[in-house]
């Protein structure tokens, strides 16, 4: 095996990876969450008969439209990386790791032959028939994420195979490599985030709508249905996280000591948050005895521990992130409580239009947490970063071509996105019959009261007559003739 | 080799047709769109079918990686540089077009050189691969990355011919694809000579793209696609079976295999209906031609 690789060019190949992934990671998040707010606005509107839920269905599945074709892209590329950056890493354990690529992409190919039918199918199915083919883009999106996880904690706790005195790979038992101990919580983990990235970045799409005083019935719900999804998600993900870091505990203690910054060995290890101490805390929250003896960075050999600073930080982002969004989600849903209405303080808006930025930020430093803790290996325990390593020169070049087209590409997915969300007045307008909705209550997106309002029904359930579509349609007809 | 084993290549041989054929025709596409002429039904025709197209080339990947992991890992390691040029392609030509149906009136450039640069990288990869690992910037393998370009823009041309044709008016497609049809078989005449493969396949491929110059010729729109797809494919086939691939010795366990192959069986049962409905669907006349594209 070749370890010709000069540090740089390992640095490169990890940079390249990492920041590839992490593209694709935030695409990949809004796409498992999207087509299920998407297919929540449509069958509410297919319910109810209001335009405002069709015309936002409408709206969110142009988005979804663009960042499924960007994130299939993007997911391509790392397909190739794999090959292309770690050849030795592919040719010794793609086998084992492979069955459940395979079935990845079989969910991936279901989710882009529906999105396909349901994103250029409107008019040639009927409304509940297109409602359905929105399903298996849902089931697809999450069975896919699940797939793709199961590689990662493979990576993590790898099984299902042995290396014999040759050092090949022998007896492989794929099923066994795919369901190793770290998938569950890995995998959880991963979809409850994507839910919560995908829920705060769409609403805080709208909560700056709001803020610049957009308050019709159409920003209320754009805002309250993906916040309601996300707000839900944040507790849960609370559980399931500490479920998470205490397998890592128990199974990569080095992750662990990393992560928390434990660099002796000692009994009574306080817990440590940024500025804060707490005496004996991690003993205590890990343990549950405030003097437990927790192994220290210390008491692995220098070149087999993760740099300890980085998965220290990121972990702590990722908590101190997390925590504020399970704040925000409390907030809202306590003045729901209360109220029936959400938060009127203008900074509850202003919070929430940062949540977007900061679920993703949450989301990379979280990505980011178990990647470099898992570091120097590829393969916990079986296969170093460097021995998996593309041999050739050039690999800084390549990096520097991809960070170039990826910032590229960034710059106008987000700028195309601006242009789908930037509601022209004419079509929300004529969908909820030219009134902004002077009810706050309707905010919700939860509640059962409709907008007032001639293009809307009266009541819930009744008004699905032909009137009502038929403005959607044609608002829509209008907004895409303008264009 | 276990029975597995030839299932899997036989498997691999077959996606990559099937991405030669759908793939390929959608970076045809991307050509012709540079012409600006057909924009509005090009984009019409690939909008729901394209990200379909390109799975192919995920299911080529995974599959050769599980069932050959040092064979994908050789190529993919060798040939990173065509390899990531392609990728990057793929990554803005995808992009270029989900944009465009926001911004219809940007991205048009982007959108046909990458769906360029693409094909041929793809294409001088595989001459480099089939031709005896050669270097890809060696002349039979930029050979075969032009001629990949060219069977695809033929392939798009004769796609598109149909889709024009139930759209209404098929003369200037049927134009394009019998002048593509003829620059490419040209092209592909000193193919034999350049990469020294002698297959009867080559034969199938001459005969079957004579053929579809004829049916083009009769304005048989829908019999040309089955012809011109075999003449395409027929040079797939003869170049796959010139390669000389280490695939006995790399084969993972049958364990693998077999696994990877029932997952395979089953997702068929679901892919295949959904795929035939995706076509079928938007093969039909469109109900609402004003709505759409936005080109």
């Amino acid at each position: 095996m070749s370890l010709a690789s000069s540090t740089s060019e390992i640095l490169a190949a990890r940079t390249q990876m990492a920041m590839t992934l992490g593209f694709h990671i935030v695409l990949a998040a809004i796409g498992i969450g999207l087509p299920a707010l998407t297919l929540l606005a449509e069958w509410r509107g297919h319910r109810t008969g209001d335009p405002v839920y069709r015309e936002l269905a409408r709206r969110w599945a142009k988005a979804t439209g663009v960042l499924f074709a960007v994130g299939a892209v993007s997911g391509t590329v790392l397909s190739f990386e794999m090959g292309t950056l770690w050849p030795h890493f592919m040719a010794k354990f793609g086998q084992v790791f492979g069955a459940a690529f395979a079935m990845e992409g079989i969910a991936f190919f279901i989710e882009a032959i529906f999105i396909g039918i349901y994103l250029y199918g409107w008019d040639r199915l009927s409304s509940r028939a297109h409602l359905l083919t929105g399903i298996p883009i849902v089931v697809g999106g999450i069975a896919s994420a699940f797939f793709v996880v199961t590689v990662n904690s493979w990576m993590n706790q790898p099984r299902g195979f042995r290396i014999d005195a040759h050092g090949n790979v022998t007896d492989v038992r794929p099923l066994a490599a795919m369901f190793n101990p770290a998938t569950p919580p890995e995998a959880v983990h991963l979809i409850l985030a994507s839910f919560m990235v995908c829920g705060f970045t769409v609403a805080s799409v709208y909560a700056v709508a709001l803020l610049r005083g957009k308050r019709d019935a159409y920003h209320r719900r754009a805002f309250a249905i993906p916040f309601t999804f996300a707000a839900v998600t944040a507790p849960i993900q609370v559980i399931v996280g500490d479920w998470a870091t205490r397998f890592v505990a128990d199974n990569q203690p080095v992750k662990f000591a990393a992560m928390e910054g434990i660099e002796r060995t000692q009994n009574g290890v306080p817990f440590r948050f940024g500025f804060l101490e707490i005496p004996n805390g991690l003993s205590l929250l890990l343990k549950f005895d405030p003097n437990a003896r927790l192994r220290g960075l210390d008491s692995w050999p220098a070149d087999l521990e993760p740099p300890k600073n980085v998965p220290h930080y990121a972990f702590d982002i990722m908590v101190t992130i997390g925590t504020g969004l399970v704040l925000l989600g409390a907030w809202a849903l306590l003045s729901w409580w209360c109220r029936r209405d959400l938060p009127r303080s203008r900074w509850f808006l202003r919070a929430a239009a940062l949540a977007g930025i900061g679920a993703v930020i949450a989301m990379e430093a979280g990505w980011t947490t178990t990647e470099v803790g898992r570091q120097p290996w590829i393969v916990y325990g079986v296969m170093r970063v460097d021995q998996a390593v593309n041999p050739g020169s050039g690999l800084t070049v390549g990096l520097y071509i991809v960070l170039v087209v990826y910032a590229l590409l960034a710059a106008v997915t987000v700028t195309v996105l601006r242009r789908i969300a930037r509601a022209p007045e004419t079509a929300v307008g004529v969908a909820t019959g030219g009134a902004t909705d002077p009810d706050p209550g309707t905010g919700s997106g939860m509640d059962t009261e409709t907008d007032p309002g001639p293009g809307a029904g009266a009541e819930t359930e009744t008004d699905t007559g032909p009137g009502a579509g038929a403005e959607a349609d044609s608002a829509d007809g209008r907004e895409e003739a303008r264009r | 080799m276990s029975v597995w084993a030839d299932l899997s290549i036989a498997l691999i041989l077959a996606g990559l047709t099937a991405y030669l054929l759908f793939g390929g025709a959608d970076f045809g596409a991307g050509l012709w769109h540079l012409f600006g002429r057909e924009r509005r039904l090009i984009e019409h025709a690939m909008g729901p079918v394209w990200e379909a197209n390109h799975v192919w080339l995920i299911f080529v990947m995974v599959l050769t990686w599980t069932a050959f992991p040092p064979v994908f890992a050789d190529i993919a390691g060798a040939y990173w540089v065509p390899l990531s040029i392609a990728s990057l392609g793929i990554v803005a030509r995808g992009s270029a077009l989900a944009f465009r149906k926001v911004v219809p009136e940007k991205y048009a450039v982007t959108f046909a050189l990458s769906s360029l640069a693409t094909p041929f990288c793809l294409g001088a990869v595989a001459g480099a691969v089939a031709l005896g690992r050669r270097s890809w910037l060696s002349l039979p393998a930029l050979y075969v990355g032009v001629l990949t370009v060219g069977l695809c823009v033929y392939l798009a041309a004769v796609f598109l011919t149909w889709d024009a044709h139930r759209e209404g008016d098929a003369t200037r497609f049927r134009a394009y694809a019998l002048r593509a049809g003829c620059a490419v078989g040209l092209l592909a005449l000193p193919g034999a000579a350049l990469t020294g493969v002698h297959s009867p396949l080559i034969g199938v491929s001459a005969l079957a793209g004579v053929a579809s110059l004829v049916l083009l010729w009769r304005r048989n729109y829908l019999a040309v696609r089955v012809t011109a797809a075999l003449a395409t494919a027929a040079v797939l086939w003869g170049a796959a079976a010139k390669a000389d691939l280490p695939l006995a010795s790399s084969a993972a366990p049958d364990a693998v295999l077999r696994l990877v192959l029932t997952v395979i069986a089953i997702g068929g049962l679901l892919l295949v209906p959904s795929l035939t409905w995706l076509y079928v669907l938007f093969q039909r006349q469109d109900p609402g031609r004003t709505q759409g594209t936005g080109a």
